[in-house]
C-alpha cells in the first residue's frame, strides 16, 4: 500500500520514479504518493477530503459501500462518518448470509465492509473471501473488552479476520393485539401461522433460520443437516406455506403496516417494533432458536479497503457504537460499550433476556451454510 | 365501452399519479403523505448514490441503444444480402436473442464471464512487465454486451422491415447513374430507413435504461438506476426514489414531444409565399 | 466482401454474448455443485434428473403465464377497439401515445406503487372504511396476475391496435347494410381481422411472462415462484450454479416450444383465413 513520505524527494529520485512511471513498473498512484505529488495537487486541487479534514496515513476516497442487514445501523452514525471524513457510504441490505456468499462468490460487489454471521467467517477465510484485519488500523477497536463469547469466532487458526458488531437472538414477534393465543415456542409459532395468523405470519428468507426453527418445533436440533430430520422439516414448511404472508428477512414495513401480525424476528427488529409499537412482543422460543453474533469483515476484492477500515473503527468507537446500540436496539459485546449504555436498553428484556432464557439456544453451525442439503430444502421450500 | 375505456386509463395511471404525488411528500416515508414539499428533489440530487446509478443507467443505455443502432442497421442491410443459409443462421440467432428470457441472458453472461475472465486475468497477469496488472472485472462493458445483445435484435428487426418495404428500383436508378454504393447509400437508402433506425434506437434506450435484471447480474459493482431502486425497496423506499422517478418521466415526455416536433414530416408546415 | 464486413460486428456479438454464454451455461448444466457453492467441472446428469424438484414453479409459471396473458388480452382488447374504431380521430394519436407513456416510468417504480396501494394502508383500508375488515390481497396469486396485467397492458394493445386499425370500416359499414347485427358484425368480421395482432400480443406477452422475475418477486412476496425466480434463487441463495444451468438452458427449450406452437397457431390460422377468401 502505497505510503505518503513526508521528507522531501531528491531530483534524482524523482527521475528514476518518472522513468518508472513511463516504464509502466509503477502505478500513477504510487508514483503521485512517492513523490508528495499526490498530496500537493490534492491540496492545490482545494480538496476537502481526508488530508485536510483528518491525518490520515491513506486517501480514504469519496465514498465506500457497506453490506448489511435491514434496520441494523443508525442513520445518524453514517451521516457522522460522512461528515468527519468526507467518505459518503452507499449501503446494500442482504436478508441472508448465504446471499451475501453468493454476490461475494460471483465476484465485484464493490463492497468495502460487510457484515457477516459468526457462523460464516470460517468458510470466508477458507475460500479466501475475506482479508485477515489488520488490527493496527483499528486503534479504537479493543479485544481484550470483547466477550469471548460473541468475538471468539471472528478468529480463524489464530488469525483475526473480523469483529464483532453485535450480538443477539431469533425470536418471534407477534402482534398482541391481533393474536389472543400465546406464542411462547416454535411449535406454537408454527401452529399459530397456520390457524389464526392464517396468512399473516412471516418467515425468513434465509435458511439458517427458517429450516432452523422448524427443525426446533420438530424436536430436532436448530443446525441439523441430517437428511431425515430436513425432509421432515421441509414438510412442515410446504405445509404452513400457503398460509404465510411473504418470505421476506425484512419483515418490519409488514408488521407496522399491519399487514402481518406474526414473524421470525432478530432482536434488534424486535425492539425496534416494541419500541414504537408496544403491542408487539418479542419472544424467545423456549424450545429452542438461534442466538448470534454479527461481525465487520473486509472483503478480499474491497476496492477502497482503506475507507472500510475508517469506518469500522469509527463504528468500534465505543462513543458511537452507544449510539448505534440505542438506535438499532441490540446487545453490545464490548464491555467498554456496556458501561456507557442507558439503562432503559440494558433493562430491556428483549435486548437483554434473562440468561435462563439462552440455555436454549444454539450458535449457527458453520456446516450449515455450505450445505447442499439445506441449501435445497430451502430452495424448494420457497418454489414448492 | 366509455366507461371500460377511462377505467383502463385510470389503471394504467393510477400508480403513476401515486409515484409522482408521493414525490412531493414532506414525510421521510413513503407510506403516509403528510404535507407537500420539494425538498426530496434536492435530497435526490445530492445523493451521490442516486445520482451516480442514474449517470451509470444513462451512459450504458446510450452506448447500448448507439452500438444497437450502427451494427443493428448494417447487420440488416447485410442480412438482405446475404444467401438464404447464412440469412437463416442469422434469422434464428437474432430470433433467439429476442425471445430468450432476460435472466438467463444476465445469468449465462454472467457464467461465461465469470469464466472466461478467470482464464484471461492469469494470463494477462502472466504477461504483465509492471506490478499492477490490469484486471478486466465486470462492469459497464458486460452490462453494455448484454443489452446490446438484444437491443441488436430488436433494431435489426424493425430496419429490415423498413428496408423490406422499400423499392429497389430507386437504388437501382442511383447505380445506373454512375453513384458509389456508399453514395447510394448515403443519399438513398440512409434517408429512407433513419425513422426506422431511430425508432429502434429509442426502443433499444428505454429497454436498458428500464432494465433490472440483467445488470443485476452482470453488472459487477456497478449499481445501475433500477438497481438502485430495488436496492432501495428492501432498505425501505424514501421519497428520493420518487422524485427521480418523476423528473425520469418528465425528462422523457419532454424529448418525446422534442423528437415529434422534429421530426414532424416537413410538408405538414404551412408554405409560405 | 462489403456484406460480411457489415454482419461482421452484430456477428462477432452474438457469438461472444449469447452462443458463447450459452454454450458455457450448457456445460455448466451437466456439472456438480462445488462443495461451497458455485460450480465444480463433472459430466453428470444429475443435474436434470432434480427438475422435477421444481415442478411446482414451472407449473405455476406455465398456468400464470397464459392466463396472465389471457386477462391481458380481456382488458386490451375493448381499449385497442376503442381506439381504432370509436375514439375520434382528432384524438387518436395522443390517446394511443397515454397508452406508450407508462414505459417512461420506471417499472419497478410503478411495481412498488402497486405495493403500496395492495397493501394494508391502500385499498384494504378502504375497504376497511366500507365495512369490509381484513382483506389481504398484497403476496397473493391475484396480486401478481394484476402485477402482470399492469405491466404487460401496453405491449398488448399496441398489437391489437395495428391491426385493428388497418381494418377497413367499410367492412363494417357493408355487414351492417346486410343487416348483421352488431353483435354479429363484431364476432363474423371485427374479431376474425384482429386475429392477428391478438396472436402476436398473447403470444408476446406469453413468452415473456416466462421469464418474468421482478412482478412475482414484488408482488408475490417470495411466495408466488415463477421458473424465473426459483432460477434466481439458486444463484442468489444456493450457489447452485450447474442446477441453476440446467433450469435455465429447460427455460430456453419451453420459450422455444411455446414459440413453436404459437407460430403454428398463426400459420394455421393465415392458412385458414386465406381458404375463407377463396
Amino acid at each position: 500500500m502505497t505510503k505518503h513520505r513526508t521528507t522531501p524527494i531528491t531530483a534524482a529520485e524523482l527521475t528514476a520514479e518518472f522513468m518508472r512511471l513511463k516504464r509502466g513498473s509503477v502505478t500513477r498512484r504510487h508514483f503521485l504518493g512517492v513523490t508528495g505529488l499526490g498530496l500537493a495537487a490534492a491540496v492545490a486541487g482545494g480538496r476537502t477530503g481526508s488530508f485536510v479534514r483528518e491525518a490520515h496515513a491513506e486517501d480514504l476516497g469519496s465514498q465506500m459501500s457497506l453490506a448489511t442487514w435491514p434496520n441494523y445501523h443508525d442513520p445518524a452514525s453514517f451521516e457522522a462518518f460522512t461528515a468527519k471524513t468526507g467518505v459518503a457510504i452507499e449501503v446494500n441490505v442482504f436478508g441472508s448470509n448465504e446471499e451475501m456468499l453468493a454476490k461475494l462468490q460471483a465476484g465485484g460487489t464493490g463492497w468495502d465492509l460487510f457484515v457477516p454471521t459468526n457462523y460464516t467467517i470460517s468458510t470466508y477465510a477458507k475460500l479466501g473471501l475475506i482479508d485477515p484485519l489488520d488490527l493496527a488500523k483499528l486503534p479504537n477497536y479493543s479485544a481484550a473488552s470483547e466477550s469471548v463469547r460473541f468475538s471468539n469466532e471472528g478468529t480463524v487458526d489464530g488469525t483475526t479476520y473480523a469483529v464483532p458488531k453485535n450480538w443477539g437472538t431469533t425470536g418471534m414477534a407477534a402482534n398482541t393485539s391481533k393474536l389472543k393465543t400465546p406464542i411462547t415456542s416454535w411449535k406454537d409459532f408454527f401452529e399459530v401461522a397456520q390457524t389464526e395468523a392464517d396468512g399473516r405470519a412471516m418467515v425468513h428468507d434465509y435458511q439458517l433460520t427458517t429450516i432452523g426453527n422448524a427443525l426446533v418445533s420438530l424436536g430436532h436440533s436448530f443446525n441439523s443437516i441430517d437428511p431425515a430430520e430436513l425432509s421432515k422439516a421441509e414438510e412442515l414448511l410446504i405445509k404452513v406455506k400457503p398460509h404465510l404472508f411473504a418470505i421476506n428477512s425484512d419483515y418490519q414495513p409488514g408488521m407496522r403496516a399491519g399487514d402481518a401480525w406474526l414473524t421470525m424476528c432478530w432482536t434488534n427488529d424486535g425492539a425496534q417494533l416494541n419500541r414504537d409499537i408496544p403491542e408487539i412482543a418479542y419472544t424467545l422460543g423456549t424450545d429452542g432458536g438461534e442466538i448470534w453474533s454479527d461481525f465487520y469483515a473486509i472483503p478480499k476484492s474491497a476496492a477502497n479497503k482503506p475507507a472500510g477500515y475508517a469506518l469500522l473503527d469509527f463504528l468500534k468507537t465505543p462513543e458511537n457504537a452507544v449510539k448505534e446500540h440505542v438506535a438499532n436496539g441490540t446487545p453490545t459485546t464490548d464491555s467498554r460499550v456496556l458501561a456507557l449504555l442507558p439503562a432503559e436498553l440494558t433493562s430491556n428484556k428483549i435486548v437483554y433476556p434473562d440468561e435462563a432464557a439462552l440455555t436454549v439456544l444454539e450458535f449457527g453451525a458453520a456446516v450449515t451454510l455450505t450445505d447442499p442439503g439445506r441449501a435445497e430444502v430451502m430452495a424448494r421450500f420457497k418454489s414448492a | 365501452m366509455r366507461a371500460f375505456v377511462v377505467a383502463a386509463y385510470l389503471f394504467l395511471y393510477a400508480p403513476i399519479a401515486l409515484v409522482v404525488l408521493f414525490s412531493f411528500n414532506a414525510g421521510r416515508n413513503a407510506s403516509e403523505f403528510t404535507g407537500f414539499s420539494v425538498e426530496w428533489y434536492g435530497k435526490a440530487f445530492s445523493n451521490t448514490f442516486l445520482v451516480q446509478a442514474l449517470q451509470n443507467s444513462l451512459i450504458i443505455a446510450f452506448v447500448s441503444a448507439v452500438l444497437a443502432a450502427i451494427f443493428g442497421t448494417m447487420a440488416a442491410i447485410a442480412i438482405e444480402r446475404m444467401s438464404e443459409r447464412a440469412r437463416l443462421v442469422f434469422d434464428g440467432l437474432f430470433a433467439a436473442a429476442i425471445v430468450v428470457p432476460g435472466v438467463v441472458i444476465g445469468i449465462a453472461t454472467l457464467v461465461a464471464l465469470v469464466t472466461m475472465l478467470g482464464l484471461i486475468n492469469p494470463l494477462i497477469a502472466g504477461v504483465w512487465p509492471g506490478e499492477n496488472p490490469p484486471r478486466i472485472g465486470l462492469g459497464y462493458f458486460s452490462v453494455i454486451a448484454a443489452h446490446g445483445l438484444f437491443t441488436m435484435a430488436v433494431v435489426t428487426m424493425i430496419v429490415r422491415a423498413r428496408i423490406a418495404g422499400l423499392g429497389r428500383d430507386m437504388v437501382e436508378a442511383s447505380g445506373d447513374l454512375y453513384a458509389t454504393p456508399f453514395g447510394t447509400f448515403r443519399q438513398i437508402v440512409l434517408p429512407q430507413i433513419l425513422p426506422s433506425i431511430v425508432a429502434g434506437f429509442l426502443l433499444a434506450f428505454t429497454f436498458s435504461f428500464d432494465d433490472f435484471i440483467v445488470a443485476f447480474f452482470v453488472s459487477g459493482s456497478k449499481t445501475t438506476l433500477p438497481m438502485y431502486v430495488f436496492a432501495s425497496i428492501r432498505r425501505g423506499v424514501t421519497p428520493e426514489i420518487n422524485a427521480v422517478a418523476t423528473t425520469v418521466l418528465v425528462a422523457s415526455l419532454f424529448l418525446i414531444l422534442g423528437a415529434h416536433f422534429l421530426m414532424r414530416p416537413r410538408s405538414n408546415k404551412p408554405v409560405e409565399g | 466482401m462489403i456484406t460480411a464486413a457489415l454482419a461482421a460486428p452484430a456477428a462477432i456479438w452474438l457469438f461472444l454474448f449469447l452462443i458463447l454464454p450459452f454454450c458455457a451455461m450448457l456445460v455448466f448444466a451437466f456439472g456438480k455443485r462445488a462443495p461451497e457453492g458455485g460450480y465444480q467441472a463433472a459430466f453428470t446428469l444429475e443435474q436434470f434428473a432434480n427438475l422435477p424438484s421444481r415442478a411446482a414453479a414451472f407449473w405455476n409459471t406455465l398456468v400464470l403465464a397464459p392466463i396472465g396473458a389471457l386477462l391481458c388480452l380481456l382488458v386490451a382488447y375493448p381499449v385497442a377497439y376503442y381506439l381504432a374504431v370509436k375514439a375520434p380521430p382528432q384524438r387518436r394519436m395522443i390517446l394511443v401515445a397515454l397508452i406508450v407513456v407508462p414505459f417512461w416510468t420506471s417499472l419497478l417504480v410503478r411495481t412498488y406503487a402497486w405495493m403500496y396501494i395492495l397493501g394494508s394502508r391502500g385499498l384494504p383500508n378502504l375497504l376497511d372504511l366500507v365495512g369490509i375488515a381484513d382483506v389481504r390481497m398484497l403476496n397473493t396469486p391475484g396480486a401478481v396476475l394484476l402485477g402482470i396485467v399492469y405491466g404487460y397492458l401496453p405491449l398488448m394493445i399496441m398489437p391489437i391496435y395495428v391491426s385493428l386499425e388497418k381494418l377497413d370500416l367499410r367492412l363494417l359499414d357493408a355487414s351492417a347494410d346486410l343487416g348483421a347485427r352488431p353483435a354479429s358484425t363484431f364476432f363474423g368480421v371485427t374479431v376474425p381481422l384482429s386475429m392477428p395482432g391478438v396472436i402476436t400480443g398473447v403470444a408476446l406477452v406469453t413468452i415473456l411472462l416466462l421469464g418474468e422475475y421482478l412482478i412475482p418477486q414484488l408482488l408475490g412476496g417470495g411466495k408466488v415462484f415463477f421458473i424465473g425466480n426459483a432460477l434466481v434463487d439458486l444463484f442468489l441463495q444456493s450457489r447452485n450454479w450447474p442446477f441453476g444451468s440446467a433450469i435455465a438452458v429447460t427455460m430456453v427449450a419451453v420459450v422455444v416450444i411455446v414459440l413453436a406452437v404459437s407460430m403454428r397457431i398463426a400459420w394455421r390460422f393465415a392458412g385458414a383465413r386465406r381458404v375463407d377468401l377463396v
